[in-house]
């Protein structure tokens, strides 16, 4: 024989051989337990033996192997250890009392064989005949793992999602389907797990990534969930490529960008046209006025007619200009509340006899009930004036002749108030309320050769509730008139008290 | 007839024009500058007794040029009511601090502006 029996036991044995102190420090560490537990001899001797493979949340079992082996005498179990890597094992193990002359325990000896490869061959067996059948009917790709993180078994969703061969993937460790960047990490997320398994998604909030055997990187998501078996707990990914899903959100949010830029393009285009359009209106309406109060000469009837009349539609495209203006402000944002504390029921007759000639010629009953309760407000004065100026010059637009519109303001809660504006018009269409409120919606454009207005109105409105913090809502029966409500807070935040 | 000279300076033709006619009929003796640089023009030939002055005008703007007015001795007196956009926030406020005695906001109401312009004539008297 070339080599001695010594020589042979620490060099050659196929498992690994570890004797212990009986408190289970190392003593003797041969080259198999090298092999399997990744730890140089130099650095096992005298750690103890549990720091270095015994995996996280095994502590009780490791001991209760070592008490059944000091009571027995021997003891053999089938477990997992951990390597110096952080990766785990499943071993076979043998652990045998020594005693000394008086028969006391003294030294542990143990022998461990790896045999993960039989372990996964064993598992896979299992989940086969359980669940091939059902996972290849899924659309996503599956793969199981047992707890020493090997493959079990892969769906061939999965083998065709990475790129390999029909069973190619049976026993490799996942780690394998990685990024070499992520496969560190992985092995301590991995026992995290395994000590905690519950159903639930990897990495949230993390991007992830699977690698193809050609070495090609792709976005996905997967889920985790347990299963426990006899043969113990097996982890089920399901990996779903997002690479589609990836691209359709990026050309989302680029799409949503640049609507986005347009629209602040629409908005800048608005202002400065209002703000272009009303310098030579100035002038148009200055000088006809001028003109009309007959200061630089007398006029007779006709002329001051049309000069009446180049007035009037010159306010009235003023108007307008100001309402696309405003309502590209608060749109945009820009509009800032100038809270003030002002009285309700005096704001409401002031709007009421801006309106009093328009209402006269039409013969319209128009009537005010405000609620006792509700005098001061602290809200934008000017703006609550213009919502209320909007419904009510609508009401009166919408109404025939000798109808009737009503104002009223009552208290809603403790910090609120309602202000409706009602009206026995011609209503409004059930399918039409929803665009009631949109820019530029006329309803039919009948509608709008009848009544006249550019359907800025109640957009605007709406806009400066909104504003307030306020909703604005519509009740209305087609030929039988319409009631609009304002609901506003009775102090809105802003300058002011 | 009222009495006295007002300059008013507007870079809009025709905004400029329909000031000065409106004034012109009340019986002021009219200038007119179309920029702050030819307004400063005009008041070292003669020194006016209220300028209406545009906020926004091309080249130096009109604050700059009554902070300028407002800090020389023989032009301190005079009255500058500043002219501003329909009652853009704040401008009330950086006109009074550039020294305007006081403002009119555009569009002119052609029917006060007599009565306006009149009062600050009366408030420097």
């Amino acid at each position: 024989m070339s080599r001695s029996i010594t020589d042979l036991l620490q060099y050659e044995t196929p498992d690994a051989i570890v004797v212990t102190t009986i408190d289970g420090n190392v003593l003797h560490w041969n080259s198999e337990a090298e092999r399997v537990f990744g730890y140089a001899r130099a650095e096992a001797i005298g750690q103890p033996l549990e720091s270095m493979i015994v995996p996280a949340g095994h502590h009780d079992l490791y001991m209760q192997f070592r008490r059944r082996a000091i009571e027995n005498g021997e003891c053999t179990f089938e477990t997992t250890r951990r390597r110096k890597d952080g990766s785990l094992v499943h071993a076979v193990v043998t652990n045998k009392t020594i005693v000394d002359d008086q028969g006391r325990p003294e030294l542990i000896v143990t022998t461990q064989k790896d045999v993960t490869h039989l372990k996964v061959l064993r598992d896979a067996k299992l989940v086969e005949s359980k669940f091939r059948d059902l996972l290849e009917s899924t659309p996503d790709a599956i793969i199981m793992a047992n707890e020493t993180g090997r493959i079990v078994l892969a769906n061939s969703q999965a083998e065709a999602l990475f790129g390999y061969e029909r069973g190619e993937l049976l026993g490799q460790l996942v780690e394998l389907l990685l990024p070499t960047r992520y496969r560190g990490a992985h092995v301590g997320h991995r026992s995290g797990y395994a000590a905690q398994p519950r159903t639930r998604s990897m990495g949230a909030g993390l991007e992830l990534y699977g690698l193809r055997k050609g070495g090609s990187e792709f976005p996905v998501e997967i889920s985790l969930s347990p299963l426990r078996t006899d043969e113990g707990t097996l982890v089920m990914s399901a990996i779903r490529d997002t690479t589609d899903r990836k691209r359709i959100e990026r050309t989302l949010q680029e799409k949503n960008a640049e609507l986005q830029r347009a629209n602040q393009a629409k908005d800048r285009f608005l202002a400065s046209m209002s703000h272009e359009l009303r310098t030579p209106l100035n002038g148009i309406i200055g000088f006809a006025e001028f003109l009309s109060d007959g200061k630089p000469g007398p006029l007779n009837e006709k002329q001051k007619e049309y000069l009446g009349d180049i007035l009037n539609s010159g306010r009235h495209l003023l108007h307008l200009i100001n309402d696309m203006l405003d309502l590209v402000k608060v749109q945009a944002g820009k509009a800032d509340l100038c809270v003030e504390r002002f009285s309700l029921p005096e704001l409401i007759q002031e709007v009421c006899a801006g309106m009093r000639t328009i209402a006269e010629t039409k013969r319209i009953e128009v009537t005010v009930e405000v609620a006792p309760a509700l005098d001061f407000v602290t809200l934008d004065r000017q703006r609550v004036k213009q919502i209320l100026y909007n419904l009510l010059a609508n009401a009166l637009k919408f109404t025939d002749d000798g109808g009737h519109v009503g104002i009223g303001a009552a208290p809603v809660g403790n910090d609120c108030f309602r202000l409706t504006v009602s009206d026995d018009g011609i209503g409004i269409r059930k399918e039409d309320i929803g665009r009631l409120f949109t820019e530029f919606e006329q309803l039919e454009t009948g509608t709008a050769r009848r009544f006249g207005g550019t359907g800025l109105g109640l957009a605007l409105t709406r806009s400066l509730t909104t504003l307030h913090g306020g909703v604005i809502e519509v009740e209305s029966e087609f030929g039988k008139g319409s009631r609009f409500l304002v609901t506003l807070p009775l102090a809105a935040g802003g300058e002011g008290e | 007839m009222s009495e006295g000279t007002i300059l008013v300076v507007d870079d809009n033709t025709t905004n400029l024009k329909l000031v000065s006619d409106i004034l012109g009929f009340e019986g002021y003796r009219i200038l007119q500058a179309g920029d702050a640089e030819s307004a400063q023009e005009i008041i070292r030939g003669t020194l006016p007794d209220l300028i209406l002055m545009d906020i926004a005008l091309p080249g130096m703007d009109g604050l700059t040029l009554t902070r300028r007015l407002k800090g020389e001795e023989e032009t301190r007196h005079i009255v500058i009511v500043a002219l501003t956009a329909f009652a853009m926030k704040g401008d009330d406020a950086k006109a009074r601090q550039a020294g305007c005695d006081g403002y009119i906001t555009k569009p002119i109401d052609t029917r006060t502006l007599p009565g306006a312009v009149a009062g600050y004539l009366r408030d420097r008297a």
